[in-house]
């Protein structure tokens, strides 16, 4: 019987590696239930071989998939060897490794078996043998399959404490074509109704510091059976029928028991042609109407032979994912906007330079700015100088003027800044203030640093090499 | 000026502090085993005197923050063999910079101070995040684990917190000292175990799962064990179980 669970276990973490988020931050939870309790910035219990970290337990409930969508390991038509847990076993698993402090808790996605509602009611089982039968208080994260019923999502919704839908694709025509099984508005009905049900309980806090400040817990930021993103990449399947508008769940007293770490998405990037403009106006908009928490973006790698999609040879774009994913906090946490970080003439990120420095190079008649002096929100667009050097530079600077060799100290990354800023008056980059030169010497520091962030020697696995160690791990 | 030299424990710091103030101007501070006689200086024993102490908490409270305060124990917590001059600076610093202290980072008394702590904080969430607890007989969770600095009472709050209705011990081998915690409460205690006690079959299977699910989560593709080991120093991979414990068949010990 040992030996079914591991195999189960084997194959299908081996079908959930592919979902990116593993955080286990958004909510604080103390001193409730009989085990178990949440930390605010969440915690990372270890890292895996290919350096992301592992904080949840992220299985897949079933890998039996009824859909065939054309990027997904767990299609229908791949040969794949295929499990499912019971919901007792693998609730009973989590505890097991909670207490051991592997994890932080459990993240559970799934295969669609059978149908979407059918699939959600084994996930709620498994979640409810936890946080009843168990008393389990920590982090649950559970996946909400395009389709759901609005009940069923909501009552998976009380039991977890974040809650995603996978977009997967940033366009509705890659939609059409990698996933035509799927529905845009089967995506964000969803998205839609944990939204509202999050401003209904009084939790949504929105990204980042995007929404700083402002109340989003009323009726103006309220989503109508019609709201999907606005100027949205994702145009048409508008006018959502009747029949899929929301029961009445408002009940106030559920303050922060309704997925109070918000809810999350992801994005492949690399499958379809999309340029990063496109994908980041997509998740600015989600980010305005479903003021959803995270965008994630996983780039595509090729676990299935198809006609339609880059070929098994193809490198994951590992750099490009890491641009998008510098853009994203840009627009989350320093205030930017996706048309700011866009120049005219090219849809995609420069690949040498991160995008706040191609900004910075693009509105140079903005800089030098005199960190003594600039705001908050100047010191955030600075290159170089990110929230905790920017607030002790104004911590700092009521007591004490800041000087260029203070810096330094207070984390400012000093080979970027350097060209962008005063200090006390006086510039410390090089002699000419100009897009050219900067842009140079940035790149000369920097050649060999970022690009061996990632592995060179790249290579795709042969024929024949993934069954081989799919095999050997006695998956298959 | 003169050397000092303290018994280690939180209350002699302060008292040194005292007499860094009463008696004469402090050189270096020291406990025994790491005192080196120097012929610039002469040297004194300071008795640890409880009075004196709680005078020079008290003033560190007032006259600087109850935050400091609590910076000062926790960088009394480090390895670093100059933290006692380092937290004598700051506080020197804070009584007559007062409750601003902290905020001039980049005066190099407090940059030295805040860069212990940074230390601290580091690895207190280390041992939130590497301490891997064996159920042994009796349902006690115990947990070897080797820090740098002296945390594991840091870790306690966070663990009795999610483990409340549990037992358990964070034993630190390197300094033979542990957490000792039964449901909520817990205290710090001498505690010496050369081996850890044997595993029985069923934690063996639990630590075998968690290690298949530990390799399979990777990407193969994705490989980067550079930034994986950026991420888990060498020095905590020993008792890391994902690390350490051996699948059936393979060779090596199953610890």
């Amino acid at each position: 019987m040992e030996s079914t669970l591991m195999r189960k276990l084997q194959i299908l973490a081996d079908s959930a590696k592919y979902d990116v988020s593993c955080s286990s931050s958004g909510t604080g939870r103390h001193g409730s239930g009989s085990m178990g309790s949440a930390r605010v910035a969440g915690l990372c219990h270890t890292w895996a071989a290919d350096g992301r970290c592992v904080s949840l337990l992220k299985v897949l409930f079933t890998n039996n998939c009824v859909y065939n969508c054309e990027y997904c390991v767990s299609r229908r038509d791949n040969d794949f060897p295929r499990a499912s847990f019971e919901p007792e076993e693998l609730a009973s698993l989590t505890m097991e490794f909670y207490r051991r402090n592997y994890i932080e808790g459990l993240f559970l996605s799934s295969a669609v078996e059978i149908s979407p509602d059918y699939t959600a009611e084994r996930i709620l089982k498994c979640l409810t043998i936890l946080r009843e039968s168990y008393g389990f208080a920590g982090y649950i994260h559970a996946k909400i399959i395009p389709g759901v019923s609005p009940e069923l999502l909501h009552r998976i919704g009380l039991a977890a404490d974040r809650l995603s839908v996978n977009i997967e694709l940033p366009t509705s025509e890659s939609l059409r074509k990698f996933a035509p099984q799927k529905k845009a508005k089967q995506i964000f009905a969803p998205m839609r109704q944990i939204t509202n049900t999050l401003i209904e309980t009084g939790s949504l806090k929105g990204p980042g510091n995007m929404f700083k400040g402002q109340q989003l817990n009323t009726a103006d930021h309220y989503l109508g059976a019609s709201a999907l993103p606005r100027e949205a990449a994702m145009p048409a399947e508008t006018a959502l029928s009747a029949e899929a508008a929301l029961p009445d769940i408002r009940r106030r007293s559920l303050k922060g028991t309704f997925a109070s770490a918000g809810q999350t998405t992801q994005m492949i990037i690399g499958a379809g042609s999309e340029t990063d403009q496109a994908i980041l106006t997509t998740s600015e908009n989600l980010y305005r109407t479903f003021k959803m928490k995270r965008v994630y973006y996983s780039a595509y790698v090729p676990v299935v032979a198809s006609p339609i999609l880059p070929d098994k040879l193809t490198a994951p774009p590992l750099a490009r994912e890491h641009r998008i994913y510098q853009a994203d906090w840009l627009l989350r946490f320093y205030g930017f906007t996706v048309s700011e970080l866009f120049g005219k003439g090219s849809a995609n990120l420069d690949p040498d330079l991160d995008p706040k420095v191609t900004w910075a190079l693009r509105n140079l008649d903005q800089f030098p700015i005199e960190v003594n002096r600039a705001s908050y929100e100047m010191l955030m667009r600075i290159p170089g100088i990110g929230n905790i050097s920017a607030r002790r530079i104004i911590r700092q600077r009521r007591v004490r003027a800041v000087r260029f060799e203070d810096l330094k100290k207070m984390g400012v990354v000093i080979k970027r800044a350097k060209y962008f800023v005063l200090c006390c008056g006086r510039y410390y980059g090089d002699h000419s203030f100009q897009p050219e030169t900067i842009r140079n010497s940035i790149l000369q520091m920097e050649s060999g640093l970022q690009l061996s962030m990632f592995d060179n020697d790249w290579k795709p696995l042969e024929t024949g090499e993934r069954q081989e160690k799919l095999a050997a791990a006695g998956v298959i | 000026m003169i050397d000092y030299i303290y018994d280690g424990s939180f209350d002699g710091l302060l008292t040194v502090i005292w007499h860094h103030y009463y008696t004469d101007r402090a050189a270096g501070i020291f406990t025994e085993d790491r005192y080196q006689p120097s012929f610039l200086q002469g040297s004194m024993e300071v008795a640890t005197d409880p009075d004196k102490a709680d005078k020079v908490y008290q003033a560190i409270r007032q006259k600087i923050t109850a935050h400091d305060l609590r910076s000062v124990y926790r960088a009394w917590l480090s390895c670093d063999p100059e933290k006692e001059i380092k937290i004598l600076r700051y506080v020197v610093l804070g009584f007559r910079m007062g409750h601003r202290t902290f905020a001039l980072h980049s005066d190099p008394v407090v940059a030295d101070f805040q860069a212990i702590l940074k230390k601290i904080s580091k690895e207190q969430e280390r041992m939130m995040q590497f301490v891997r607890f064996s159920v042994m007989e009796g349902g006690i969770l115990y947990a070897r684990i080797q820090p740098d600095n002296d945390v594991i009472e840091l870790s306690a709050p966070h663990f009795c917190d999610r483990f409340h209705q549990e037992r358990f011990i964070i034993h630190d081998i390197g300094r033979d000292k542990a957490v000792i915690a039964d449901h909520g409460r817990w205290l710090v205690s001498a505690f010496a175990l050369s081996e850890a006690p044997k595993a029985s079959d069923e934690e063996q299977n639990f630590r075998r799962l968690w290690k298949t699910y530990f390799d399979h989560i990777a990407i193969l593709e994705r490989t980067n064990t550079r930034c994986q080991n950026n991420f888990i120093p060498d020095r905590y991979r020993k008792h890391l179980t994902e690390i350490t414990t051996r699948q059936e068949g393979e060779a090596g010990e199953s610890i």
